[in-house]
């Protein structure tokens, strides 16, 4: 009996990406490890994902701040990854005789890794993204890739045309074979777009990185490369599929997970956290309701304390919200304590804020104003405040600002800080 | 430097005490769940972790599967590792000496090699069944400073209560903090003291070792508090009382199971879950797997403690809420505990119940109450239940688990027992 046993498909995890566009979310975690849902990271919805279709072996591609990620996989034993045939790998850039770099792009990062890859013999390559949000069988796009014959298959989906830009855009014939491919097209010419979902056959994998050291990357290179000579075919897929890649993206997709009908739901798609890693939520208990306090429409985690009121929110473990004090349609990461009368209004709070006693958060109606530094960042009224920050008592904050980590802002007093602004 | 632990923690979690009724049919009493999240083993486990002692062994004979399953392997509790681990030691047969455990003393006394084999200097014995927060670093200090051969945990209650306990007096060498003990009685009819033992004993295991033989060779009853106890202090030895002062909770019926959860609750709660650093084994029942609670529009939660899963769209109040139980619209849940995946369904209303796991209560069942709530008799549902819509369960009754909807009768009268 063979001592090394091949694996059918071996998982390679893209998470390095800087997500820059989450803003202070990303200041010191990588994008895959933002906390979403309460419970949950962005990553945990991709390896649960690998987890439920039954796959077994994965590598975790890593480069921007990746200490998070690393605590939060852990061992892999919340996935199922332990075991004689199972292991989730962190794969950082490293030095040695020949690749001592940076990774310089998604291909250049799988092309530094070749060693792992042939260390574990598979028959395909199931290469995913660590951004996104859904819920898929991979296993049913491995078979649909086996049946093609395919060397390429490329989860994608349908989208509206006004966001194809986004995305890299393919056109297929009747057999689903991709004849025709542009990266982040600006005129529309189909509405299929990338997923970022890629089955490999290994051994071709492996050929195409060798072939030319420049080719960086996957959407920009070597996918286009493929489809101009190759079989390479697609894979659609119907369902809730968001990447979470913008504030407001995040706001939207974090809100859908309190609506019954919009069709994304953790639990029911089997998601599993680190319920140890960082705050996890093995160390809080049960949340208190207390007497007078007023929940609609929320996701309370653990660990919770409420003695106010919480609309249209969600709530990661550990968060206190005093008597009097409101909060609307905001997300508010671990930790978090809201003082008496304070109001949060449309916000997203890193872990361990705290608001003082009657301060707002969102004040006024306009949201028109965006905020003047990251325009493209906050443009809805959506006001973000910083890992640890202190928001000092009575303090007045607009919609669009953006209160930056670690400031203790306890100096400011009767701080007001106008739509749009940072600190 | 800590290698090698000194201190050999064992777990008494055997027994089953009636009184639980339906909660016992099919666990442990260590196992019955507490909290929201938890099991009442747990609490002791928990301070075990707080205290630095990590290898521990519990002691397991009436349904151990529930135990076993979640114990896992003690990773919960910190407790996997070269010299850390939990050691889960049920009846056994061997050479010339198969039997169950004939009681607390006889269960240690059969797994002696094992208590051996860790060399200990003490052996801390802990009953599984308790709610409460303790540092057993300071009872063991304590019985190394007095050189003990066993050091008993004690708690000053109210007099009129002390018969349903082993009851010691205890002089005051040393104040607040402890004192000889001078005499001892087992649940005595008559207590001539209010210090009440906390089944919680730090042994000398030369002291063990002997006090266990001499039982085991000369009793016909193998009990540490009727039994050893006596013996022990009959025989000279060094026996010290150390003096708590903490909260103690009792879940040795099912009314004290209902008002020891209510102390989780209100504005200031004497059970600080939070602070006590109570963990439970989150892959037992699979509570790592539900999401966070969701709270419907319209819902109301007051004075409620609700962990992740649920989904509350009706009323709640002054009630605990384990993982899994929904709550539909217009359902109204008052003074209640509801464990793992309780269903209620619209319109229906309890008060004053407690429902073990898988449960599910009709549209429009309404049991208990209304009523005086401190005085009235819980009403206690088993688990695996479906009851029928628009059934009427009264005050106190009692539904066996896992009934055929057919067994449920329309109406139940209070008190009523049904199986």
């Amino acid at each position: 009996m063979k001592k090394t046993m091949a694996i059918d498909t071996l998982v390679l995890l893209l998470a390095g990406g800087v997500g820059s566009r989450l803003n202070i979310l990303v200041q010191d975690r990588a994008k895959p490890a933002v906390p979403f849902a309460g419970l949950y990271r962005i990553i945990d919805f991709s390896l649960s994902n690998v987890m439920n279709s039954g796959l077994t072996q994965v590598g975790v591609l890593t480069q921007y701040k990746p200490l998070s990620l690393m605590r939060h996989l852990g061992t892999g034993e919340t996935w199922d990854f332990t075991g004689r045939t199972r292991g989730v790998k962190v794969l950082p850039p490293r030095t040695g005789a020949k690749d001592s770099d940076w990774y310089k792009g998604t291909a250049d990062a799988v092309r530094q890794n070749l060693d792992f890859i042939s260390s574990h013999p598979s028959r395909e390559i199931l290469l995913l993204s660590g951004d996104h949000i859904y819920q898929m069988d991979y296993s049913a796009m491995i078979d649909a890739h086996r049946q093609k014959n395919a060397d390429l298959t490329i989860g994608m989906m349908v989208v509206d045309e006004s966001e194809i830009h986004q995305f890299g855009a393919g056109i297929i014939d009747a057999d689903a074979r991709i004849i025709d491919w542009e990266e982040k097209p600006a005129v529309a010419r189909t509405n299929l777009a990338s997923m970022g979902i890629y089955v490999f056959n290994t051994d071709y994998l492996i050929s195409l990185l060798v072939e030319n050291r420049d080719e960086i990357d996957f959407g920009m290179h070597l996918i286009p490369k493929a489809i101009a000579r190759d079989n390479v075919f697609a894979y659609s897929f119907q369902g809730y599929w968001r990447d979470v890649g913008t504030i407001q993206a995040y706001w939207e997709a974090t809100m859908d997970v309190l609506d019954p009908g919009s069709g994304i739901s953790p639990e029911a798609w089997g998601v599993r956290s680190n319920s140890e890693s960082g705050a996890g939520v093995a160390d809080w208990p049960p949340s208190r309701f207390l007497a007078g306090c007023s929940v609609s429409s929320s996701m309370i985690s653990a660990g919770c304390v409420i003695g106010g009121d919480v609309r249209n929110s969600v709530l990661s473990p550990g968060v206190v919200v005093e008597a009097g004090a409101r909060i609307n349609n905001s997300i508010i990461l671990n930790e978090c304590v809201i003082e008496k009368n304070a109001v949060v209004d449309l916000a997203i709070f890193d872990k361990r804020v705290r608001v003082g006693r009657s301060a707002v958060v969102g004040s006024g109606e306009n949201r028109n104003v965006p905020n003047r530094m990251y325009p493209k960042h906050l443009y809805t009224g959506i006001t973000l405040v910083g890992k640890e920050t202190s928001v000092p008592a009575k303090a007045v904050i607009g919609r669009n600002c953006i209160v930056s980590p670690l400031k203790n802002l306890d100096e400011f007093h009767g701080l007001v800080l106008r739509d749009g602004e940072t600190i | 430097m800590k290698l090698k632990p000194k201190t050999l923690a064992m777990i008494l979690a055997g027994g089953r005490v009636d009184e639980l009724n339906v909660l016992t049919y099919y666990r442990p009493k260590s196992a019955v769940p507490f909290g929201g999240f938890a099991r009442v083993i747990d609490f002791p486990l928990s301070n075990l972790m707080h205290s630095g002692l990590d290898r521990v062994a519990i002691l397991s004979q009436y349904r151990s599967y529930s135990l076993i399953n979640h114990i896992g392997l003690g990773a919960a509790w910190d407790m996997v590792g070269r010299h850390r681990g939990i050691s889960i030691l049920p009846p056994f047969m061997g050479y010339g000496n198969s039997r169950w455990y004939r009681g607390s003393a006889d269960a240690v006394y059969q797994n002696l090699d094992f208590v051996r084999y860790h060399e200990p200097e003490e052996v801390l014995i802990l009953s599984g069944d308790h709610i409460y927060q303790m540092d057993y670093r300071k009872v063991i200090e304590y019985h190394r400073e007095k050189d003990a051969d066993l050091t008993i945990a004690f708690l000053q209650v109210p007099l009129a209560e002390a018969h349903r306990f082993g009851v010691a007096e205890i002089d005051d060498e040393d104040g607040a903090t402890g004192g000889r003990v001078v005499g001892y009685h087992e649940k005595p009819a008559q207590p001539a003291s209010s210090w009440a033992s906390l089944t919680i004993f730090c042994f000398k295991p030369k002291a063990l070792y002997r006090v266990l033989e001499d039982n085991a060779n000369e009793d016909a009853s193998y009990e540490f508090g009727r039994d050893i106890i006596p013996r022990l202090i009959a025989s000279g030895g060094r026996v010290y009382g150390y003096k708590f002062a903490g909260y103690w909770g009792y879940t040795r019926t099912v009314d004290e199971y209902w008002r020891t959860s209510m102390d989780l609750l209100g504005p200031d709660p004497v059970i600080r879950l939070d602070e006590w650093g109570v963990r439970t084994n989150l892959e037992h029942r699979g509570i790592r797997d539900f999401q966070p609670t969701i709270v419907g529009r319209g819902a109301s939660v007051q004075d409620s403690l609700v962990y992740n899963g649920c989904v509350v769209k009706g009323t709640v109040e002054r009630s605990i809420l384990f993982p899994g139980v929904h709550v539909e619209p217009g359902a109204v849940i008052r003074d209640s505990v509801l464990f793992f995946n309780n269903i209620v369904e619209k319109g229906a209303h309890l008060n004053k119940v407690v429902s073990d796991v898988n449960t599910v209560f009709g549209a429009d069942v309404h049991a208990g109450g209304p009523g005086d709530v401190d005085n009235s008799k819980v009403t206690l549902v088993g688990w695996n239940n479906l009851i029928p819509a628009r059934t009427v369960i009264g005050t106190g009754s009692i539904i066996s688990p896992q009934l055929p909807a057919d067994r449920i009768p329309a109406e139940i009268a209070p008190g009523e027992v049904v199986l």
